[in-house]
């Protein structure tokens, strides 16, 4: 009874536009009082549900991103790249797929990674010869591989929610999956950009040598290394990796491009602080939300009610698969993984998956719905910046996400491709 | 629109009465102490051995004003993740109507975490709590979460008023 009360609370207000965080609070606190618990347990569980060490990586990656945005190292990456692969049919295309996925390897979240590359690569693709809805659909579905490349904001928050898993082990365990994706979407690509003749129209494009071009975008393709290479031989944990890269970035930005000025440090700090503080607001009310539905035991009858529906491992992952990215049509990743991870896990240790590989085809699913219509956020940032639709995409998009999908398939049928990289690096 | 940050949305500066300067200086500072004093870990654990390991206790409490701060900022410019795609599709004056009880639910959240937050702070003064990390008194560090909850009411208000008179969104 209790349980339906706050799932229905919790439906109106999201679907009311109430910020998240708030629906989780108030559905939380609700579900307490019919309970009769005392409602102390609300400030108790917003204070400790943040203040936890490894949840400090989220605002300094959110500060990485914010730094090298302004750097100006997504314009010099797509030089570079372009310098290498030439300027055929597709190629502009998969340069912006492959910048995607560096500038993936800096920043944490998809939808400022589709702001990034959008802003940098829209105008030359469309002297290039691409339709704005095509370029609105690669840019978008490109910045999904964002949140599986590390770093990756909805893996600290699903490492910190499940124990046993750490941060390291899951941002190595992203790395082959990311990739793959980035690959799986460059295929569609080439293939509909050599049907349909888009790319290599620009006449008047200005050559680059590589040489030039690589020893502008050396710095940027350095800051991937400086967050995963700390990590790798155990320098730093993820919190102090992301600090690293912080000051490695000011240190480009300020004494290599010249390109910031102290005004820009100050802004920085204020835009990486708020976007942060959005998030780990939704965190702290979400964790409200958990202590209810785990005090008043809502959750295990629903994960015992799925796994008893006899469907088997894969007959279960393909029904969480649907209903996942289903919901990650709607929400953003971190709080599908607050919302939703108390009922899956005990899913998972039902049929004794890997903890670790099960955070990756979770957030695998919550990526390609980040780039479904009509709700996708990452479309939605390239379609606005294409001064496109995002109906008009569709026709192309849909490709991209059923390319998405024989990735993710490939990840669930083969665990290594997710599990090898943390297991050679004893990260596991 | 769909629920995540977006980066790319206007964001006209609200017209509030005491200025949003207050929010962006103290969450700049938090975060550049955030970034520094991770920083001078790291230096120090390599550098000598001395171990700056119990600063964690502060960057964690300066988490939980970032988290209150950024939210206050984030409610005057009414940018927080939400679910937007129904709301957006009403007529101004009803999406408007709908925006002034979304923030008058947030006041009543944020109400249940001044009010019970409050006499957990009061509780731990007056049993004399200790935090785990450096054994100073718990209630130094928790009382941020009242203290700045009044913060975000405030800015909550302040947008009440603001839509009410046709201003905002």
């Amino acid at each position: 009874m209790i349980g339906t009360v706050l799932f229905c609370m919790f439906l109106i207000l999201l679907l009311g536009g109430v910020p998240i965080a708030v629906a989780l609070g108030l559905a939380g606190a609700l579900a307490i009082a019919l309970a009769d618990q005392t409602l102390m347990a609300m400030p108790t569980n917003v204070y400790a549900g943040i203040a936890k060490y490894p949840l400090i990586a989220i605002p300094m990656f959110v500060l990485v991103g914010c730094v090298f945005d302004r750097t100006g190292v997504a314009l010099r990456l797509v030089k570079f790249a372009t310098a290498l692969v030439g300027a055929g049919r597709g190629a502009l295309a998969s340069v912006a797929v492959l910048v995607a996925m560096i500038i993936g390897g800096i920043s944490g979240s998809g939808p400022a990674t589709s702001a990034a590359v959008g802003q940098v690569v829209t105008r030359g693709m469309v002297k290039d010869g691409y339709p704005r809805p095509f370029i609105a659909a690669t840019v978008g579905a490109a910045a999904a591989t964002d949140i599986l490349i590390p770093p990756s904001i909805a893996f600290i928050v699903y490492a910190v929610m499940v124990p046993g898993v750490s941060v390291p082990a899951i941002f190595m365990a992203g790395m082959f999956p990311g990739i793959l994706a980035g690959v799986a979407i460059i295929v569609p690509i080439l293939i509909i950009s050599w049907l349909k003749d888009f790319g290599g129209k620009n006449a008047e494009r200005d050559e680059n040598s590589v040489w030039q071009s690589f020893k502008e975008a050396i710095w940027g393709l350095m800051a991937p290394v400086v967050i995963l290479g700390g990590m790798r031989i155990g320098a730093f944990t993820p919190t102090e990796a992301a600090v690293m890269a912080v000051f490695y970035g000011l240190f480009v930005g300020f004494f290599i491009y010249r390109s910031m000025t102290m005004k820009d440090l100050y802004e920085m700090l204020v835009e990486a602080g708020e976007i942060s503080a959005v998030i780990l607001i939704i965190i702290a009310l979400a964790s409200v939300f958990a202590w209810s539905t785990s005090t008043l035991g809502i959750v295990q009858p629903i994960a015992g009610w799925i796994v008893g529906l006899g469907l088997g491992e894969y007959g279960t992952i393909a029904l969480l698969m649907v209903a996942l990215i289903f919901i990650g049509m709607f929400l953003d990743g971190v709080s599908t993984f607050l919302i939703l991870l108390p009922v899956l896990i005990p899913i998972a240790r039902a049929f004794e998956w890997d903890l670790t590989w099960f955070g990756v085809i979770l957030t695998m699913k919550i990526a390609i719905g980040q780039f479904t219509p009509p709700l996708a956020v990452n479309l939605m940032v390239s379609c606005r910046i294409a001064g496109v639709t995002m109906e008009s995409t569709i026709p192309w998009v849909l490709w991209m996400i059923l390319a998405m999908f024989v990735a993710l398939a490939l990840v669930v049928v083969f665990p290594d491709i997710a599990l090898w990289l943390p297991r050679v690096t004893g990260m596991m | 629109m769909a629920a995540d940050f977006d980066p790319t949305a206007p964001q006209p500066e609200p017209r509030t009465r005491i200025p949003l300067t207050l929010e962006r200086v103290l969450l700049a500072a938090a975060m550049g102490a955030m970034a520094l004093i991770t920083a001078a870990n790291v230096v120090t654990r390599y550098l000598s051995n001395i171990s700056l390991a119990f600063t964690e206790e502060y960057s964690v409490a300066l988490m939980v004003v970032v988290a209150m701060v950024g939210t206050a900022l984030a409610t005057a410019g009414g940018r927080h993740i939400r679910i937007g795609f129904f709301v957006d599709k009403l007529d101004p004056g009803r999406r408007r109507v709908a925006e002034i009880m979304a923030l008058g639910l947030l006041i009543f959240c944020f109400g249940l975490i001044l009010w019970y937050g409050g006499r957990m702070v009061w509780d731990e003064y007056d049993f004399e709590v200790l935090s785990p990390g450096l054994g100073h008194p718990q209630w130094i560090y928790t009382i941020c979460l009242p203290v700045l909850a009044v913060l975000v009411i405030g800015r909550a208000l302040g947008r009440i008023i603001r839509l009410a008179r046709g201003e905002d969104g």
